[in-house]
């Protein structure tokens, strides 16, 4: 996770479903409602980088201090549905649907709510999908030598799971095909050598 | 962020580390003895085996010059004995290295060489020559055994098609057990992966993708070590307090 990590700053821009604790002037216009206060309770969408910040920020309140300028639910993506599905078969579910950098709103959404079960569920997902990801990494660069098309043995299925992935995984796809190929290259080309 | 190279060595840079495996090759014609930068090659006089490297080895061989004796463990029984032991025996874990040489003391009792001694430790013991013992796999073991059958097929003990599907075999059976294994990380805290007795080209296949899943692990449970570890400290904390206070007692 660094500073110049496009993903990062992409995950930034995920939307999350938040409520107002209170009432500001003038904003309004989130709720297309130029000009006009925006009442506490209202819900609206904000990106995650200000959402973080809203939600951990101190308002300055002695009384309560454990109130915040807004209270936020799980986004859709890491919601109570998809985490049922993962749970039910992590394979089955093109997690770049929910959203491109799953992985890495999961770990923010993880990082501001303690709960434990959507860990246990997106860590389970994570490595079980791993070794379906080494697997079509390994098979998908076997017929290029052939000159045939990728992805021999795998099918319309495999093809379906490879457009599924995230970025994370999209990374972890790349490594591991790499891997593979170069070793492949080296068993072709031992022939030629000495 | 993106370095031309990956971490680790590349499947060319671990071949080329290989060719100092050394192999013994039974000359055909009388070669002195060479001196080169790592020592002296042996003199080869015809009927007499000889330990040289594999690079060299290579060369005689295509000059003509001399046939390779194949080590032990690629002959098909060692190869199948191998197989056998990673598909039925213990299907997960992976088939022990070779073990150091040893001699036998008078009285019976086996000791091991002192492998300092000779300035050699595991990787780079001569496990590739004709007194190898078989039914293990050495670290090259992938790039010595490709080498062998690409250069000297004849030289092998069975048809090089059969040793090849062989070694294929083992090698799927192998790395399919490399992509299990990011499985083990699913625990908390006692998860680990057991590499004992992986080749090295298996090894430079597979770690940028091995790294990548257990930084992904790390990062996903980043939040939640912290938290455990906070913990941690402040049992520790009070654990602490209370022997201070038992060792003031003691003191009083």
């Amino acid at each position: 996770m660094s500073y110049y990590d496009l993903d990062a700053i992409l995950t930034g821009a995920e939307k999350i479903p938040c409520t107002f604790q209170l009432d500001v002037p003038e904003l309004g216009y989130l709720d297309n409602n130029p000009g006009y206060t925006l009442k506490s309770g209202t819900k609206v969408l904000l990106p995650l980088w200000l959402a973080e910040m809203l939600a951990i920020a101190d308002m300055g309140d002695h009384q309560n201090p454990d109130k915040s300028f807004i209270a936020f639910d799980l986004p859709p993506a890491v919601g109570k549905d998809v985490m049922a599905a993962l749970k039910a078969d992590p394979r089955s579910v093109p997690i770049r649907n929910q959203s491109p950098n799953f992985y890495n709103l999961a770990k923010h959404m993880m990082d501001l709510a303690e709960e434990r079960e959507l860990h246990a569920v997106v860590r389970k997902t994570f490595l079980t999908r791993a070794a379906d990801i080494s697997l079509h990494a390994r098979k998908s660069g076997g017929a290029v030598s052939k000159g045939e098309g990728s992805n021999l043995g795998i099918g319309a299925a495999g093809e379906e799971f490879l457009r599924g992935l995230d970025e994370w995984e999209r990374i972890l796809f790349r490594k591991a095909h790499d891997g593979a190929r170069s070793t492949k290259q080296w068993i072709e080309g031992i022939k030629k050598r000495y | 962020m993106a370095h031309p190279l990956p971490p680790g060595l590349t499947p060319a840079e671990v071949a080329f580390l290989a060719e100092m495996e050394m192999v013994t090759i039974v000359p055909r014609q009388r070669i002195e003895s060479i001196d080169l930068l790592g020592g002296k090659t042996p003199t080869l006089r015809p009927p007499h085996r000889a330990q040289v490297p594999l690079w060299l080895a290579l060369l005689l061989k295509k000059q003509n010059r001399a046939n390779i004796v194949p080590p032990p463990w690629l002959h098909p029984a060692s190869l199948q004995s191998i197989i056998q032991r990673e598909k039925v025996e213990d299907p997960v874990a992976f088939s022990p290295p070779p073990p150091p040489p040893s001699r036998i003391k008078i009285g019976g009792t086996a000791e091991r060489i002192n492998d300092a001694s000779d300035g050699v430790s595991p990787p780079f013991l001569p496990s590739c020559t004709a007194d190898a013992p078989s039914g293990f796999l050495p670290y090259h073991w992938q790039e010595v055994a490709e080498a062998l059958l690409a250069h000297a097929g004849d030289d092998m003990p069975a048809s090089a098609g059969e040793v090849r599907g062989l070694l294929r075999d083992l090698a799927e059976i192998r790395a399919a057990k490399l992509r299990s294994s990011s499985s083990a990380f699913e625990g908390f805290g006692d998860a680990g992966v057991s590499l004992t007795g992986v080749g090295a080209m298996e090894l430079a296949d597979n770690r940028a993708f091995l790294l990548g899943v257990i930084d992904g692990v790390r990062t996903l449970g980043a939040g939640a070590e912290a938290t455990r570890r906070e913990q941690e400290e402040e049992e520790r904390a009070e654990r602490g307090d209370e022997f201070n206070d038992s060792d003031e007692e003691m003191g009083i």
